[in-house]
């Protein structure tokens, strides 16, 4: 009995519970947009919680978006990384490749600028003294291309002359070896003398005091020995001293580096005479408006 | 056991903490049902009376509907319906073990997302509701139940947590207080 009354109050407290929402559902249908006043209000209880727990999940979320974005930057700068010392690397090679054009223009120019015969070669060692001079150079022609004696130029200047020869390469005698003989003239007063070899990196001439030479007056070749062409440039004067008998001993720095010299140019022959009657052959053609090109 | 309040509490937490995170990180699909959690946990523990427990699955049902913006009454009486069934279940089996519990979840957040389908689709002209609409929500139930059963170990645990917090907290009470209670009575 005991239990049936209580079952029965369970259904009728079922019943009146489902009751609850029935009632709700009646109301939305009604009016499915109306909130009702206690309705809004939980939910405005509710509003700053959800909110609250929005913002957190935002902050937490935010953060952990962070991270990743970190970890995904670490990856990124890695790889930036890996490219920049590749472009680097390949900058040095541009520089390199660029540095060499310069120098092969240069070298090229050479042919402008020096009438005689001449034939490239390219630096392959240098020997140097204790205090880093260097002494001599050794070029990769050898004895089927050239023959000791002949001039070197390099494109700023004389750099000296080939003095042994093998197989495949060639010594040169360097303008600062005691035993190189070079005639010269300073270039604003053409006051003419032999350049001698000083040791290291300086050489010395005698001129004529005539007209007194000054520190900073170019030295330049005169051609008179049939080696080197005329007027190269062979260095610069930085000490003037006056000698007995109205001379002058200068002392020259070469205008050429020879530490950095990665190519020269070896005088095979001296250029021929010039043609006095180069114009005269040269005679130009009658004009009879009809004449094909040639 | 945990008080009614706290249950509630619990639940309208979890209700909001979900519709923050589904805002936070425009999730609309695999959300769980938190609340259904809950109610399949005030079902199967027993400790309620039938009306006590179905008071709470019509207040967790309603705070649905607000959350969710539903017409309200809809999740409230699905609730209600399911709570029901789950109670006349709990006489019969006995849910235990994470898997079981997330069994039982899953079930249960069908059993409920079937309701409301078929409340609404019921409701429709009055409630101005495509039907359209309600069939292609339909086939989206699958994962709404799924992540109620992913869900449902780590809300069990966090009641489990809870329920552990309160006694401590009680039993603390009581021996802090020892000149409350008479000595022939222990």
């Amino acid at each position: 009995m005991a239990t049936s009354s209580r079952t029965i109050r369970d259904v009728l407290v079922v019943v009146l519970l489902l009751g609850i929402p029935l009632l709700l559902l009646r109301s939305a249908t009604q009016d499915p947009h109306r909130l009702s006043p206690f309705d809004r209000t939980v939910r405005r209880i509710g509003g700053p919680l959800e909110a609250g727990l929005g913002y957190a999940a935002t902050t937490v979320g935010s953060f952990f978006e962070r991270w990743l974005l970190q970890a995904r930057l670490q990856e990124i700068n890695a790889e930036v990384n890996g490219e920049n010392r590749l472009l680097r690397l390949r900058l040095r090679e541009l520089l390199r490749v660029e540095e060499e054009n310069r120098e092969l223009r240069r070298s090229l120019q050479m042919r402008d600028k020096v009438a005689e015969d001449m034939l490239a070669a390219e630096v392959t060692a240098f020997e140097q003294s204790p205090f880093f001079r260097v002494l001599k150079l050794v070029l990769d022609r050898g004895d089927r291309f050239v023959l000791p004696g002949m001039a070197v130029l390099a494109d700023t200047g004389v750099v000296g002359r080939i003095d042994r020869v093998t197989d495949d390469r060639s010594d040169v005698m360097l303008i600062t070896d005691p035993r190189s003989k070079v005639a010269v003239e300073v270039a604003r007063t053409r006051a003419a003398g032999i350049l001698e070899g000083a040791g290291e990196d300086h050489c010395i001439v005698v001129v004529a005091s005539e007209i007194p030479v000054e520190v900073g007056d170019f030295i330049q070749t005169t051609g008179v020995d049939d080696l080197f062409p005329k007027s190269h440039p062979v260095g610069r004067v930085v000490a003037v001293e006056n000698l007995v008998g109205d001379q002058q001993r200068l002392e020259v720095l070469p205008a050429v580096r020879f530490d950095r010299l990665n190519m020269a140019w070896v005088i095979l022959a001296s250029a021929p005479p010039p043609d006095s009657q180069a114009e005269l052959r040269r005679a130009q053609p009658a004009a009879r408006g009809l004449q094909p090109l040639r | 056991m945990l008080s009614a309040s706290l249950l509630i509490a619990l639940g309208w937490i979890l209700t909001a903490g979900i519709a923050g995170l589904s805002h936070a990180f425009s999730i609309t699909l695999v959300l769980p049902a938190t609340s259904v959690i809950l109610l399949c946990h005030v079902a199967f523990d027993r400790e309620r009376s039938l009306a006590a427990g179905m008071t709470m699955a019509i207040i967790l049902g309603y705070l649905e509907d607000l959350h969710q913006g539903l017409p309200t009454g809809t999740l409230t009486l699905a609730f209600a319906l399911v709570y029901l069934a789950l109670s006349w279940l709990s006489l019969r089996l006995a849910v235990s073990g994470n898997i079981v519990r997330a069994l039982t979840a899953l079930i249960a957040c069908l059993a409920v997302d079937l309701l409301t389908w078929g409340i609404l689709l019921a409701l429709a002209d009055p409630l101005g509701i495509s039907r359209e609409g309600l069939r292609s929500g339909l086939r989206m139930i699958h994962w709404h139940a799924l992540a109620t059963m992913l869900a449902a170990p780590a809300v069990w645990g966090m009641i489990a947590g809870l329920d552990a917090f309160v006694r401590r907290r009680r039993r603390g009470t009581k021996s802090a207080n020892p000149g409350t209670q008479l000595p022939f009575r222990h």
